[in-house]
Order: C-alpha cells, then structure tokens, then sequence
C-alpha cells in the first residue's frame, strides 16, 4: 500500500480515537468540577486537565475563555474535539478509496454536525447529547472498521493509531494522579477510570475500597481490559509483526524493538516495582518509548531510507504529532 | 390537460428540450413519461426528493471545493432533478460526429509535433500553432504510446434556436465531470424507478471500466498486469472528489506527487513494503505543474524526472503532452477544416462560428459588433474571460476592445447563441434554463463514448454560463435505446 496512505488511515483513526478520550475527559470534569464545587475542598480541577493535555498556554492565548468550550471547539489548539475531528475527516478524504462508504458517511456527518454553525448552543442547551453523540461516533467508527473493510495492511495501520492513541491517553490520565501534589481522593481515582472507561470493569476485578495502587496496576497491567496500557501495547506488537511479516520475539525495525521491549517490561514487571521506582517516572519512560514508537513507524514505513538520512524527520513527524 | 408543476411553464422563444414549439405546451413524445411523473408530482413531493437528493450527496461528500474562499469550503455541484432526454437517433448522429472529431484532433497534434504538413499544406498557418500557449515544442519528434494524444475528451455541446447540436469547444488536456455524470444516474434510479426502467434509458456504469481498459491499453510493460495510477493535485483541488471517486471505482491507486519517485528514468511509487514501479498515469494535473524539472520549477505538485521517464518511454501519460494546443479556442475555430485534410470527410458536427481577432478583417468586425458577440480569451476555461456582449456595459466593452487591440492572437468572439433551455426546477417554480452537454469520450484500443453525457445547466435565470465555477448546475441525461 501507498506509504502516504498508511500514514493518513494511521492518523485519521488515531484523531478519531483522540476526540473520543477528550471527550470522556471533558464529561467526566464536569462532573468531578461539580462535585469539588460543592465541597469544601476546592480545586481548579479543569486547569489539572488543561496541563495534563499540555494546553495551558494555548487556553491563555484562545478566543474561548470557558474551559469546556475551549477543549471541545477550539480551531486554534490542535487537540480540540473539533480539530480532531477535521483532521481525522481531512486524513479520511486523502484516502477515501480505502474506506466503506458507512466509514465515510458516518465520519462525514459527524463532520458536518461539529461544524455547524450554532455548534456551542447546541452543546450548551444539551451537553449530555453532544457527549453521547461523539463517543457513540468513535464507538460506530471502530465497529465499521473491523466490520466493513478487508482487515488487511491499511485496517492494520488504523489499528496500530487507535491502540498508540489509546495507550498514550491512558497513560496521560494515570499521570494526573502522580502530579495532584497529594494524595489522590476517591473522586480523582473514579474520575480517572471513568476517563477510561475503566470503572465497572475496574470494580469487578476490584470489589471495594479505591486505591491509587489499584488503579494505577488496572490501567497498566490488565491483561483483558481493551484500554489498559499492557493490553494497548500487547496489540500494537503483535500490529507490527503482522505488517512486517517477522515472527514475534524478534524484531526487523526500531519500532518493533521498541514496543517488545516495553511489552516485556509490562508482561513481567509488576505494580509493586513500578511504585518501587516511582510511577511518576515509570510512566514517563513508558511515555516516551511509545512516542518513538509512533516515529519509528513513521520512519519505518512512510520515508525513504535515504530520506532519513537526508531530512530532518521531525518536523515531519511532528506535522501530525501535535499533542506529543 | 397540462399537470400540475407545468402549468406556469414558458417556452418563450427559446428551443426547448422538452416541449415542441407551438401554442400549446405539448411534450416531445420521447419525453412522455418522465413529463407526466414530474408534472404530476404536488410541490412538496418535488421538495422532498430535492432534498433527500441533496443530503445524499452532501453526506457521501460529492462535492467541488470552490476557489478563492479561505475557508476551502466545500459545496454540492447544484442537481436538477428533471432529467434531460436523448432519443436514440439525434444521439446516434452526435456520437457519430464525436469519433470523428476526436480522430482528427489526434491526427492534428500528431501532425504538429512531427512533420507539420498541414501547415505546409497551407490548411493552418504556422502562427496558429507556435503562438498557442500550450503548445510544447519538447514533444516535436516524440511518439506517443499507441499515437495517441487525447485519452479522454470532453467536447462541449450546444444546441441553437433550432435545436441543431454544435460544438462549443474541446476539453482535451485534464477534462472534468464524468463522477458527477455517474453519481447523478445513482440519485435519479433510486429517485424515479419505475419511469428510468420504463422509458429504457441506456446505462452508464461502465465508464470506470471503460477508462482503465484504455489506460491499460498504454501500457509499456506488456508482460504483466499493468501498474496504472491516478495522478491527482491533491485534496484542495476543486475536483478532488472526482479523483477519488474514479480510482476507487478503476480499484487504481490514486496519488499525489510526493507518492512517486523517479530513479534513472523509471517512476516508482513509495509503498509500505517498498518501491512499485508504475506503467501509465492518469495525471489529473496541467502540464506545467507534472516535473518541476521540466516545466514549472515553483511546483511542489509534480514529481522531478517524471518528464525525463516519459520521454524514454518508460512510463505513460494519458492525456499525453501538449494536448492543450487543440483547447486553444482559435485552433477550434480550424476543426472543420482537419475533419476534411485528415479524414476526407464533411464535419458531422458543426460548430460555432468564429471571428479570429488576429485576422484584421475579423477584429475590425468584433471591434466594431462587440454588444453582439461573445468575446473569449483563447487559453482559458470555466467561464472565465468572457464577454457576453449584449448583456455588457461600455466600460467592459472598451476594456475588452483594449485588450483584443494589444493581444489580437489572445482573443476570439462568436456569435451569441441562444442555448436551448430545459424545465428545470426553480425556487419560483418550474422554468426554462440553458443547458450544454458534455459528453466523455474515451479513446483507447477503440473509441467509447457512454451514452450522454453531463448535462449542465445556467441555474441563474437568462444566463448562458453553465460553469460549476459560475453558479451551473447539472442534470441526468437519459440516453433512450429505441
């Protein structure tokens, strides 16, 4: 398949993953915000998940002064709901030859719904609506790709974005609850699982009292749980051994060594070790490897290798990779 | 008695599709069916399949982009929902009059890029053809694949106070519209069933089909399956959905020019699993932006050596190069005169007249008559650089004639035609607008031409612009088989 190809199914569905996790986020904030509001411990709890999404500076410089409108329908910052939507449709048009007409048309309304022109009235006159609405769309989205299309090398270059998507959201979120500067509540940890649509999934594994050690070794190391980081880059191994066509256990570029070493140390290492060395610092390194992850393919399979050589390859990678 | 969504309906003096000219309004016979399951329709029936219609191409994304928003907006080509029928013989003879047309517009540049003897035969003078802007002199001597020039062609159609089809001009380098022609026979079988089936209107679909068999046929690896490619601008070009559409529909793999590569004149594209070497491009894009080494050194469009891989015959072209010197209006005004040098045949189709400003005696004539003539830059298209005397004011008239005075070779006019109008569906109302066809032909190892064409219509009332750029819409044209 065309290298451009792969890199915009890779993009559009890793966008359409993002305004899904935004979405969840901002959802969950409003209720986590109304709660704090209420109580006698307040905290700015919108301007945690601004710098979790490291968008301080860009909610300073933005036309919307209100923290939901600006995370949902900012054109200005790169990680709006609105822009990731636009970037997905955008990607989704360079290739619509490779999609089912459902995939197009669903993408395309929802398109149409977010750009239309009274779009913040009607969030505001029915937020609950504009939630379900969105996540439902990535949700549809998902099932029509593994249900209308061959699930062949582009399917698996949609996967690949959607699980790095999702393994990078799920570790943002973790991370928020090393960076509170104390010890998170209950609220905190409930707000987290339910940005990852972890809670009752959490709670049957976990029956009772919440706990940072226990959430943080749900979202980490469930081995079933689709939005755990394990699981996340359990899938994105095997996504590139299938492209490759090289037996799991080895490795024919940088991005499949990266990701089997990141797997090995998520199959094999434990919660108790990781709290040893510091979350906070395990997390980032976690982080970090599956940004160079998401660069290796890029390399691997978009460029030239003469190009890799020649170019600065970042600015290229980064022309996509605006939220890392 | 007349139904319902007619009853308003004013011929005037103008020709018809549909109606016969007489007192009263009275349908061509081939025209029936559909005239009286339309006519019959309440106005708010005909609203509802307008709008189901128009979402439905809003939703798939059949769109233009159009230029000079910022905003890159993208809008629905404008559909009518009254189709325009062809009975079987009138299509016949323009069929007839389309093959030789475009055999003798492919003779023409063979001509003018090997031995030129039409020019010394003394049927063209030489000027004509080294003065055209799209003429390009690296192709003298050059053989194209197969001979031929013009793999596809889209020949605009028009018909005069009398009905009688003339051709306007000849769409021979990057033509568009053939997708909007397949997505509009979609909507009119799922919006008048019984009435398509009943007045057995001839179909379309294999236009794709038909398309890549002739770009296959180009290819210059005979042992395998041909590599062929489509070769767009990119997604911001206004027929960009049309690029999509047509190599989903071919199963070809549509490009941009950062998707090829061109190693010691052979072109590759860049595949996940490496390089694939390609056989014929179906380039969607001028000349002048293909090979920045070659041609505009500013375009980020093409792909550097592709021209270099051409001229080795290692790759293909359709259309090839150089093919924009028969579009230049004031060739067209010498078609007639090729049909007779190459075929020995009489022009089946006749065409526009047309004064050539470069000629003292026409300019003195154009200068003189401008409120009664059209005035049209040579080189360009979509309705742009036009002058439409009798609708004009003195200061366009004189900014024309400044500019026909510097540049004569630049300018041509024609008389004003009253282009035949067809029922179309108005906010005020069904009434009469003007119309041309643009019919797609294909040639290959034959020549294939599917039934009709575009219809395009000036949606504006009294206007002869049919131009998507300038407000046109467009309709189904129902070819019928008997």
């Amino acid at each position: 398949m065309l290298s451009r190809v792969a890199d915009n199914l890779y993009w559009m569905s890793r966008y359409v993953e993002r305004a899904e996790g935004v979405t969840r986020l901002v959802e969950v904030n409003r209720d986590t915000d109304l709660e704090f509001n209420t109580n006698e411990n307040r905290r700015d709890y919108w301007q945690s998940a601004l710098s979790a999404m490291c968008a301080v500076n860009d909610f300073a410089n933005d036309e919307f002064h209100d923290h939901e409108l600006f995370i949902l329908f900012s054109k200005n910052w790169s990680s709006s709901v609105l822009t990731c939507i636009n970037m997905a449709r955008e990607n989704a048009r360079m290739v619509r030859d490779q999609l089912s007409e459902e995939i197009w048309v669903e993408l395309n309304n929802l398109y149409l719904f977010m750009n239309s022109p009274s779009i913040s009235e009607k969030f505001n006159s029915d937020p609950e609506n504009f939630f379900r609405r969105t996540i439902r769309f990535s949700l549809v989205f998902q099932g029509l790709t593994d249900a209308t299309i061959h699930h062949d090398e582009g399917w698996r270059f949609m996967s690949l974005g959607r699980y790095l998507e999702r393994s990078d959201q799920t570790s943002r979120v973790l991370d928020t609850l090393t960076l509170l500067g104390e010890e998170p509540s209950r609220l905190d940890l409930i707000g987290a699982l339910r940005s990852c649509s972890a809670l009752s999934a959490y709670r049957r594994q976990y029956q009772g009292a919440l706990s940072l050690r226990n959430v943080a070794d749900f979202l980490l190391f469930s081995r079933d749980f689709p939005r755990s980081l394990r699981f996340a880059v359990s899938r994105i191994d095997t996504l590139l051994h299938e492209i490759s066509g090289v037996p799991s256990g080895n490795f024919s570029n940088e991005a499949e060594r990266l990701t089997g070493s990141a797997l090995a140390q998520l199959n094999f290492s434990g919660i108790e070790s990781l709290l040893a060395d510091g979350l906070h610092e395990s997390i980032d390194q976690l982080q970090r490897k599956l940004i160079e992850v998401g660069q290796s393919i890029f390399e691997t399979y978009v460029l030239l290798p003469f190009e890799i050589k020649n170019a600065d390859v970042a600015p290229m990678v980064q022309r996509q990779m605006q939220q890392q | 008695m007349i139904p319902n969504a007619f009853a308003n309906y004013q011929t005037e003096n103008f020709f018809d599709e549909m109606f016969q000219q007489s007192d009263n309004l009275k349908a061509f016979d081939y025209y029936q069916s559909i005239y009286e399951r339309i006519g019959n329709l309440s106005e708010n029936e005909f609203e509802q399949k307008k709008k189901q219609a128009d979402s439905s191409f809003l939703e798939h994304g059949v769109t233009f982009t159009v230029y000079g928003d910022e905003k890159g907006t993208e809008r629905i080509f404008p559909f009518d929902l009254i189709p325009r029928v062809i009975p079987d013989t009138e299509w016949q003879k323009v069929e007839q009059g389309l093959r030789q047309r475009i055999l003798a517009l492919n003779l023409f540049l063979n001509d003018v890029y090997h031995g030129k003897k039409i020019i010394s035969d003394g049927v063209i003078p030489e000027e004509v053809v080294n003065t055209s802007a799209h003429y390009r002199k690296e192709m003298v001597g050059f053989d194209v694949p197969q001979d031929i020039y013009i793999h596809v062609c889209g020949s605009d159609l028009i018909r005069d106070e009398n009905g009688k089809y003339l051709v306007l001009e000849d769409n021979a380098r990057c033509p568009s519209g053939a997708s909007y022609l397949l997505e509009n026979r979609e909507i009119m079988k799922k919006t008048f069933p019984r009435t398509y089936q009943k007045m057995s209107v001839r179909s379309v679909e294999e236009y794709p089909e038909l398309l890549l068999r002739s770009l296959e046929y180009l290819s210059p690896r005979k042992s395998q399956k041909p590599v062929c490619v489509l070769l767009t601008p990119g997604v911001y070009n206004s027929a960009y959905f049309e690029h999509t559409f047509l190599a989903r529909q071919m199963g070809i793999e549509i490009v941009e020019g950062k998707d090829l590569i061109a190693i010691d004149g052979f072109v590759y594209m860049r595949t996940t699993q490496g390089l694939v070497q390609v056989d014929v491009i179906y380039r969607r894009l001028d000349d002048e932006f293909l090979d920045p080494l070659f041609f505009n050194k500013e375009s980020l469009l093409g792909v550097s050596g592709l021209m270099d891989a051409y001229l080795k015959g290692n790759v293909s072209l359709a259309n090839g190069i150089g093919t924009g010197v028969v579009d230049d209006k004031v060739t067209y005004a010498y078609v007639p005169e090729m049909i007779r040098y190459y075929l020995g045949q009489e022009p089946v189709l006749e065409q526009v007249p047309t004064y050539l400003c470069w000629r003292d005696q026409d300019r003195k004539f154009v200068l003189n008559n401008l409120s009664e003539l059209v005035v049209k830059s040579a080189n360009e298209s979509g309705g742009y650089g036009m002058l439409i005397g009798n609708v004009s004011t003195q200061n366009e008239r004189d900014e024309f004639a400044t500019r026909i005075k510097e540049c004569p070779r630049d300018y041509i006019a024609q008389p004003i035609i009253s282009l035949s109008r067809h029922p179309t569906f108005c906010p005020e109302g069904v009434q009469g607008r003007h119309v041309d066809l643009r019919p797609f032909i294909l040639y290959g190892d034959d020549i294939e031409i599917v039934p009709g064409g575009l219809t395009r219509v000036a949606l504006e009332k009294d206007s002869l612009v049919v131009n998507s750029s300038q407000g046109g819409g467009s309709k189904d044209t129902w070819v019928l088989s008997t």
